[in-house]
């Protein structure tokens, strides 16, 4: 018995960065929106602060802010020979169950995506010629530009509070930022944070190399801020617990204490939580959406919203399970290589260093989720010729430290017993002495990884469980040979006491254990409806009133985190959606 | 009737406090209070964060009802006055050892001046 509610403007589905964003954004245009959110209502003072929020049981180990794979999960296999089984404990990635989303355990690490992803087969086609690109591999430029996206990477970073250092004003390198980045019209809205140690030995090491170090741009606010809406922000107290905790301090650039709230004070929004929409109704010719069903799953009982708009904001995997759960766009096969509702799924690689110096004291329990400095010089930096190193895209490499966590950080150098008494003096004494050189790669698409629904397996709802299928090819095995050597190379001239050198990843991807949050593709945007399920307004080739926004709109990964194009294409399709749709719906973009 | 006297004398206590501190400047202390207002509401029962700031100077730490203080802080017996908010804010670890405020301090004296003047006027 499913109960009809009555008609909103708009329906946001998942109230995390992208619902946030543009629940503001539509509430400020006058229009009646409604957020369903699968996850309960979190705030700093209730949630967040202090003494309850350091707690790495409960946040790290039993995943307090994120999904609950006892309701719903994927299945994963490598391949499609495989038979793929449930996902039934979190591990590689940690999509976020709560108001605020995955926004609000991030690190907080903002980054803008160049032309050189937007325009990746064109610009390697162009300079390494077509045969360059394995023919497997199913790149595609994504219709948009970085001139387009500018002016939305700037409101995003001047929202979230993002410190860092210009590399680029408007044409002209600045001293001390990325050198290799795109121009920016202005300055990031805070300058960075202090470094530490680590962050500080590995640049002057990078810089000796002949590489350009710069400070991480992180949305950790290193001083008190009043964002352009007003939102209000401490400062960074460094206190290392960043990555999967909400911010005690509220100095880390989240939703739920900017956007949100925001939206929550206008009497034209209302947000439901504990709401799990099942799926996206179609009209009976099949052009446009009207709205969702979902259950509250505190007690069950089931509801009908219709809606003149429906945005799909859940989490990017969750988003493209809703499209093919709702039968929206053709699912892709990766035999035929026909259908677009399920390609390009991507995922990062990446190598890491443990770098041990006796008499050295790092004090890991003190940093922000930005305290790592970065070079650039093998991914945004196009004269890196990739010609002898025969991969595509690239990676960044960093030195400092990321929620190096009390219970779980415990560097040893390699031979060190597992367990017992070695093992303890181990970890007593290295602990303060040992810090990481990692890199973070990106992965190109590929015909074979890719998301469909699982054939055997279903969730709490009785509905089919989204199947990941997804392995790391040999360009990326490539990439991780040449990471793992300049990390080394850089390690090396550090001199460290011992070192636990990087190597390329030669094993097949798992679930376990955590690698990165950032998934992306699935519902990727292009030119054309052929081999695209959303336009560069994130629209809906099939029914021009549904949007579908996030990372799952990227048609590759590059080796940045992706959550600065995911807030500044937030911030565009709201601006399309008040500018341009609502004052004639249809198409922004002929197919 | 009963309000508007003991506000006055308030009032002129704090005049006297401010004579006394002489730098303390309320409009560029409104400035530094920003650092603060990511977690601290001026408005009467305003809990965010941090607990309301209104009427501090007219009580001891740890004292609203429905803050949830931690224990160093309730029993501090520290009585805030501009002279013990400037030592807490100074560096509030040594002030009130153990307390659960997440802020590293304001080193600045003159700063510190500065915002206590302008809470002197805004938590009334």
């Amino acid at each position: 018995m499913t109960t009809k509610l009555k008609e909103v403007d708009v329906v946001i589905v998942g109230l995390g960065w992208t619902g946030g964003i543009l629940a503001k954004e539509l509430t400020e245009a006058g229009l009646k929106v409604v957020a369903l959110e699968r996850g309960s209502m979190r705030t700093s003072e209730n949630d967040y602060a202090l003494p309850n929020i350091r707690d790495e049981l409960r946040y790290v180990v039993r995943h307090d802010l994120m999904q609950n794979t006892a309701r719903d999960t994927i299945t994963v296999r490598n391949n499609p020979q495989q038979d793929a089984l449930p996902m039934r404990r979190l591990g590689s990635f940690l999509p976020g169950e709560v108001v605020g989303g995955s926004a609000v355990h991030w690190s907080g690490h903002t980054w803008r995506w160049t032309d050189m992803e937007f325009k990746v087969r064109s610009n390697y086609e162009e300079r390494y010629g077509k045969k360059f690109i394995p023919e497997d591999m199913t790149i595609q430029d994504w219709g948009i530009t970085y001139t387009e996206l500018e002016p939305y990477y700037d409101k995003f970073e001047y929202t979230a509070a993002v410190s860092g250092k210009a590399g680029n004003l408007g044409g002209t390198i600045q001293q001390g930022g990325n050198p290799f980045e795109a121009p920016r019209a202005r300055e990031y809205p805070l300058p960075p944070l202090t470094p530490i140690l680590a962050s500080e030995m590995f640049s002057d090491a990078a810089r000796n190399a002949g590489y350009h170090p710069f400070p991480r741009p992180s949305a950790n606010a290193s001083q008190s801020y009043t964002n352009p809406d007003g939102s209000k922000f401490g400062a960074c107290q460094y206190c290392g617990y960043c990555q999967r905790f909400g911010c005690e301090a509220n100095a880390k650039g989240s939703p739920h204490m900017t956007v949100i709230p925001i939206a929550m004070a206008r009497p034209n929004f209302e947000l439901r939580t504990n709401s799990w929409v099942t799926k996206v109704l179609k009209d009976s010719d099949g052009k446009r959406v009207t709205g969702v069903t979902y259950t509250n799953i505190l007690d069950g009982e089931e509801f009908e919203q219709p809606a003149s708009i429906v945005l799909l904001c859940a989490y990017a995997i969750n988003n493209v399970h809703l499209m093919l759960l709702s039968g929206i766009g053709t699912p892709y096969d990766p035999v035929s290589q026909k259908g677009v509702i399920g390609k390009n799924y991507c995922y990062q690689t990446g190598a890491s260093a443990t770098l041990f110096f006796e008499g050295k004291y790092f004090n890991p329990f003190m940093n922000a989720g930005g305290s790592n400095d970065t070079i650039d010089d093998f991914n945004a930096n196009w004269a890196f010729d990739r010609t002898p190193h025969e991969f595509v895209g690239g990676y960044v490499v960093a030195g400092g430290f990321n929620t190096p966590l009390p219970i779980g950080y415990r560097p040893v150098p390699s031979g060190t017993p597992q367990w017992g008494s070695d093992w303890k003096r181990a970890t007593a004494k290295w602990y303060q002495t040992a810090m990481v050189i990692n890199a973070s790669g990106s992965v190109m698409a590929n015909r074979y990884n890719c998301f469909d629904l699982d054939p055997t397996y279903r969730n709490a709802f009785g509905l089919p469980l989204m199947r990941m299928t997804f392995d790391y090819k040999a360009n990326e095995h490539k990439m991780g040979v040449h990471a793992a050597a300049t990390i080394n190379t850089i390690a090396k001239s550090m001199n460290p006491t011992k070192l636990n050198p990087a190597s390329a990843r030669t094993d097949p991807w798992t679930v376990v254990p955590y690698q990165s949050t950032h998934n992306t593709g699935g519902t990727i945007m292009g030119t054309n409806s052929r081999d695209s399920a959303v336009n560069k307004y994130l629209q809906s080739w099939d029914c021009h009133n549904l949007f579908v926004v996030g990372a799952n709109v990227f048609p590759h990964n590059s080796a940045y985190n992706p959550t600065g194009p995911v807030g500044a294409l937030a911030y565009w399709t709201a601006d399309a959606i008040k500018n341009r749709y609502l004052k004639n719906p249809g198409p922004l973009v002929q197919a | 009737m009963i309000v508007r006297p003991i506000v006055t004398t308030a009032l002129l206590a704090l005049a006297l406090v401010k004579v006394a501190r002489a730098d303390g400047d309320a409009v560029r202390g409104e400035v530094r209070f920003q650092e603060c207002a990511a977690c601290h509401k001026l408005g009467a029962g305003a809990n965010e964060v941090g607990p309301s700031l209104h009427g501090i100077f007219s009580r001891k730490a740890g004292e609203l009802p429905d803050f949830r203080y931690s224990p160093a802080m309730k029993r501090s017996g520290v009585g805030w006055t501009p002279e013990t908010l400037d030592k807490y804010i100074a560096d509030p670890q040594a002030f009130i050892p153990a307390n659960r405020m997440p802020y590293a301090g304001l080193s600045n004296a003159s700063d510190r001046a500065d915002l206590i003047a302008y809470l002197q006027k805004a938590t009334q």
